[in-house]
């Protein structure tokens, strides 16, 4: 393999937390020679292959399109193995993504992201399925341009650890979420959006967000959660006025 | 190194297998550039209410004659109102320019039939009408017109 | 109380909407003239006489304008202070803050509207 260039030292502050062991998340440091090229999650798994093999943490793909590496490094929510220790010092701080139970180190709890994934109706709703002998649906370059963006997120979690409503409102049904369910109700093969809308005006409430666009500034798959929210709040108003005068289905 | 989120953050209705350390920030979250702009655009939110409020005390002089609103006029000019209302004047145009920024891309592709124009349209139909109106209300309010 | 604030969401958020688009575009030359310059002496003499203040805002469009300035900071207010308390505050205490904000709004309008009639 090519030498690619000087070794650097860096200083790695990893919190470290094990339910069996630990009351309370600690920090742990390791010192790594770093080669300038390495992203983030390479000094971890540096870590675990030669210095702590006890350290957890998740990722696959290293290539940002599984969204499996989420962390909080120097307190911002990134995808470590898309981040580069070149815009860093002498020390890295790399912590569990923000605003999730932390199960152990650096690997958080899930399935309160999985619930509100799925209550809002990740998928396309059709009253009445079209037969195979109709063909398929088919969607115009403006029709598929409406939702692309939103289908596009890798449900990383980096816009919840960046949004300041989640850390406080526990209910609040989040940026991946409500952009998921923008996504279908903006599809236009789907017919699911008033129920998606009631969805969006119940406890989850879109109307819960401030607007802060934390979660786009963060997003590394430029999906813009902030403008679905967003535009779902005015459709989910339109939708609420216009089921006093249209009669609904239930 | 972390402060404590709401203790229920993204906590699932049932629990896991193992015991969780519950969610944390970073001790530095509400003080980053970014929230912290963000949290003067909800501060400004206390600036709106008492100036909806003066306003009233405005529409309730006029209700009452010349020698109210010329005492209120006078109450105007004391150091803290003005102090205030300067400030009210600064936190108008800073929500103006962060809410005209982040305008165009709250409006959904398509409404029915409508689709709104591209951003660039937007902005300068926003700023337009903002200078436009305080033209207007400048000429009105300020004498020169009628 | 939480679940009254759900059911109003929607029609709070419009006239939120309205008071940070309207509220935001007639502020300045608002606060300008009538609540510094008048005050300070920098208008032009009889630009807001009693007389001549009372000719604008007794004019059906200068009544509208006026509540328009009384009422829609008051919601765009009451909603961002809302988001204020949550982030510095919690949620737990949420429902009752934001429907004593909003109470501050509607009954702040409904006084506008009085008042400005009364013009």
């Amino acid at each position: 393999m090519a030498d690619s260039g000087e070794l650097r030292k860096r200083t790695f502050v990893v919190t470290r937390f094990d339910p069996d062991k630990d009351q309370v998340p600690k920090t742990q440091s390791y010192e790594v020679p770093c080669r300038p090229e390495w992203k983030v999650l390479d000094a971890l798994n540096y870590i675990k292959d030669e210095i702590d093999p006890t350290l957890s943490h998740r990722w696959s793909c290293r290539m940002a399109v599984c969204g499996s590496c989420g962390m909080n490094v120097n307190g911002e929510p990134k995808l470590t193995c898309k981040t580069s220790l070149a815009e860093y010092g002498d020390t890295v701080e790399v912590a569990p993504l923000a605003n999730f139970p932390i199960i152990r180190d650096l690997v958080i709890e899930m399935d309160g992201f999985m619930e509100k994934f799925k209550a809002v109706k990740p998928w396309v709703i059709v009253a009445k399925e079209k037969a195979a002998e109709e063909g398929t649906y088919r969607q115009s370059p403006a029709q598929l341009a409406a939702f692309k963006q939103f289908s596009m997120c890798i449900n990383c979690m980096l816009c919840y650890a960046a949004c300041p409503v989640v850390a406080k409102e526990p209910d609040f049904l989040g940026p991946a979420a409500i952009a998921l369910g923008h996504r279908y109700n903006m599809d236009s093969r789907d017919e699911g959006a008033p129920e998606r809308n009631e969805i969006f005006r119940g406890e989850g409430t879109v109307f819960s967000c401030s607007y802060a666009n934390e979660c786009s500034e963060v997003c590394p798959k430029h999906v813009d959660p902030a403008a679905a929210i967003n535009q779902s709040k005015l459709l989910a108003v339109i939708d609420w006025a216009t089921s006093f005068v249209v009669k609904r289905e239930k | 190194m972390t402060r404590p989120s709401d203790p229920q953050a993204m906590t699932p209705s049932k629990p896991g297998r193992t015991r969780t350390a519950p969610p944390q920030l970073p001790d530095d979250f509400w003080t980053r550039p970014r929230m912290r702009t963000y949290l003067l655009f909800d501060a400004t939110g206390i600036v709106y209410l008492l100036v909806g409020l003066i306003a009233l005390r405005v529409a309730w002089a006029l209700a009452d004659g010349a020698p109210a609103w010329d005492a209120l006029l006078q109450s105007f000019a004391s150091p803290g109102y003005v102090l205030f209302h300067i400030l009210a004047l600064i936190s108008a145009i800073f929500v103006g320019v962060r809410f005209f920024r982040l305008f165009p891309k709250a409006q959904p592709a398509q409404i029915g039939p409508v689709k709104p124009p591209p951003p660039a349209v937007l902005h300068a139909l926003l700023y337009a009408a903002w200078g436009g109106i305080t033209l207007v209300l400048l000429a009105v309010f300020g004498g020169i017109w009628p | 109380m939480k679940a009254l604030l759900l059911r109003f969401e929607p029609i709070i958020w419009v006239l939120f909407g309205a008071g940070i688009m309207v509220g935001t575009l007639l502020l300045p030359g608002y606060l300008l003239t009538v609540t510094l310059g008048a005050p300070l002496g920098l208008l032009p003499d009889g630009a807001l006489s009693f007389e001549r203040a009372h000719m604008i805002f007794s004019n059906p469009l200068g009544r509208l304008v006026l509540l328009a300035i009384i009422a829609l900071p008051l919601w765009k207010g009451a909603h961002h202070t809302r988001a204020l308390a949550v982030d510095t505050l919690g949620h737990h205490s949420d429902a009752l803050i934001g429907s004593l904000l909003y109470a501050i709004a509607a009954i702040g309008s409904l006084l506008g509207i009085v008042a400005v009639l009364a013009i």
